[in-house]
């Protein structure tokens, strides 16, 4: 039994739902900061993401030096090829939420439509309830729950064309287009998550049967 | 004036990833022709069975590899391709090995013969104690074919990658070569009988990692035109070189007797990716005992 080489790779998992915790809270500071137009919480976004940063570095480095030492076969090999795109895909997110925290400032003084705010709401519980399920799919090694994160990523598109077709009901006032315009990228942002959070289960899947295959032919 | 060449001759086209996939894959070596066959094949020592319940294909002009812990009776099997264990007393085999279809333990079968089509290359290089020469033109003088015998030499050596290093000093005791060198000097020798297969009984263990690599380029080569059967315990050997992997393991019986057995038998990607057996799985992941 190598022992040493199943410690590594245990804290590379653990490091990796680090990583994903981190990337809960930068999404919920950012949802938060948009809808409050807290422009304070957006700039605290916009510094956490050096931490999620640190995380996906030494994640990767803790992998390039497991491949390097361990060579890792069968479920161990799909294991490292599983954290190597989720720890990618975790990062992205990261990034997206420092997007909407810039975005945030970028919207300073400008007047909010409160149905769309709500529709952020939702649409960041709803990508924080995915991110949620594709780390504990992964945990559990779960295909059905991986799976099951489409039908979640159908629900985050819907309220993302929901958003857009508020956007075009605003009206020609040409500070709420301003807002509206970044808004959108906003919406766009919560959405891409969704999508990250779909490949993550992907992962999981390929980890539990061996074949590469996306949930759905459709780029999301 | 510095011009980009586009000198088509100093181009090497590289390999492609549909190459790559398609030299791995599913469409790959298990359509080809069956070399040998083996059925419930069962090996015994004085009454002792070392290795039962064996049945596989050996696929043409490609290297399959045995692996698993020691005891699990991956060389008894090997051995039983070129007749070896005639050689041992008290060795008595069931079941069938068949070669082109034709049993190899049938009573018009001649041993020498066989060991001539299908050669051995064993663990610790065993040259003759003779001139690099000799130990080439051995076998095909004891054959008696006699003619261009400079040329069969020049040929076998060529073909085991170790013309250029000893050109110069054919006469020479061959055990003045390094141990890379001798064991490149027996697949030579066991080549310059012009044989079908080549069986290698951990043909690199006792070697060092160049000259690891070296036998290893060299039988990614000769599988162009040989069936190659390796043996080895270093199962990132097998990872690397064989086009199909076998993993045998070992059964202990409730009175402590212990039997070889084959777990599971595949391409050797789909053994070292998506095993189907949690033993293969936990053997090849390092996950034993």
């Amino acid at each position: 039994m190598r022992i040493s080489f199943q410690e590594e790779l245990d804290a590379l998992e653990s490091s990796l739902r680090v990583e994903g915790e981190l990337v809960l809270r930068s999404l919920r500071g950012s949802v938060e900061a948009v809808c409050a137009q807290d422009l304070e919480l957006a700039d605290e976004v916009i510094a956490f993401d050096d931490d999620v940063d640190s995380q996906y570095f030494a994640i990767e480095q803790g992998i390039e030096l497991l491949l390097a030492r361990q060579t890792p076969v069968a479920s161990d090999l799909r294991l490292v090829l599983a954290l190597l795109k989720d720890n990618l895909h975790l990062e992205r997110m990261g990034d997206l939420c420092v997007t909407i925290a810039k975005l945030t400032k970028l919207t300073k003084g400008l007047q909010p439509d409160d149905a769309l705010l709500e529709g952020f709401k939702e649409m960041g519980e709803r990508a924080e309830q995915m991110i949620r399920v594709a780390l504990r799919s992964l945990e559990q090694r779960d295909r059905v729950a991986a799976e099951s994160l489409l039908e979640l990523d159908e629900l985050i598109d819907r309220a993302n064309r929901r958003v857009v077709n508020r956007l075009l009901d605003l009206g020609h006032d040409l500070e709420v287009r301003e807002w509206g315009l970044r808004m959108i990228l906003v919406s766009r942002c919560l959405e891409r998550i969704g999508d990250h959070a779909v490949d993550i289960g992907e992962q999981t899947a390929y980890l539990v049967t061996g074949e590469f295959r996306e949930f759905t032919d459709a780029s999301h | 004036m510095v011009t980009m060449s586009t000198d088509s001759s100093t181009t090497i086209e590289p390999m492609s990833l549909a190459d790559i996939a398609k030299e791995h894959g599913d469409a790959g070596v298990t359509n080809r022709e069956a070399v040998f066959q083996v059925n419930d094949l069962a090996v015994s020592y004085s009454g002792n069975v070392a290795i039962r319940d064996v049945s596989l294909d050996v696929f043409e002009n490609a290297i399959t590899a045995f692996i698993g812990p020691s005891g699990c009776g991956k060389s008894t099997l090997i051995r039983c391709f070129n007749r070896m264990n005639d050689l041992v007393p008290g060795a008595k085999i069931a079941g069938q090995v068949l070669y082109h279809g034709k049993d190899l333990y049938a009573d018009d079968v001649d041993p020498v013969e066989v060991r001539r089509r299908i050669g051995m290359v064993f663990q610790k290089p065993n040259p003759f104690p003779k001139s690099i020469y000799d130990n080439i033109a051995f076998g095909p003088r004891v054959l008696g074919l006699k003619d261009d015998m400079d040329g069969r030499v020049e040929r076998a050596l060529q073909q085991a990658a170790l013309w250029d290093e000893v050109k110069d000093r054919l006469k020479e005791s061959a055990l003045g070569l390094s141990g890379g060198q001798q064991q490149r000097l027996c697949i030579a020798r066991c080549l310059a009988v012009e044989p079908d297969v080549i069986l290698m009984d951990e043909p690199a263990s006792a070697l060092d990692p160049i000259s690891t690599t070296r036998i290893e380029d060299l039988m990614h080569e000769l599988k162009r035109e040989y069936t190659i059967v390796i043996v080895t315990h270093n199962m990132q050997q097998a990872a690397r070189v064989a086009d199909m992997t076998a993993f045998f393991s070992v059964e202990v019986s409730p009175d402590g007797k212990r039997t070889g057995i084959i777990v599971e038998y595949d391409r050797t990607a789909k053994i070292f990716t998506t095993p189907a057996d949690k033993r293969t799985e936990d053997y090849v992941t390092g996950r034993f005992g």
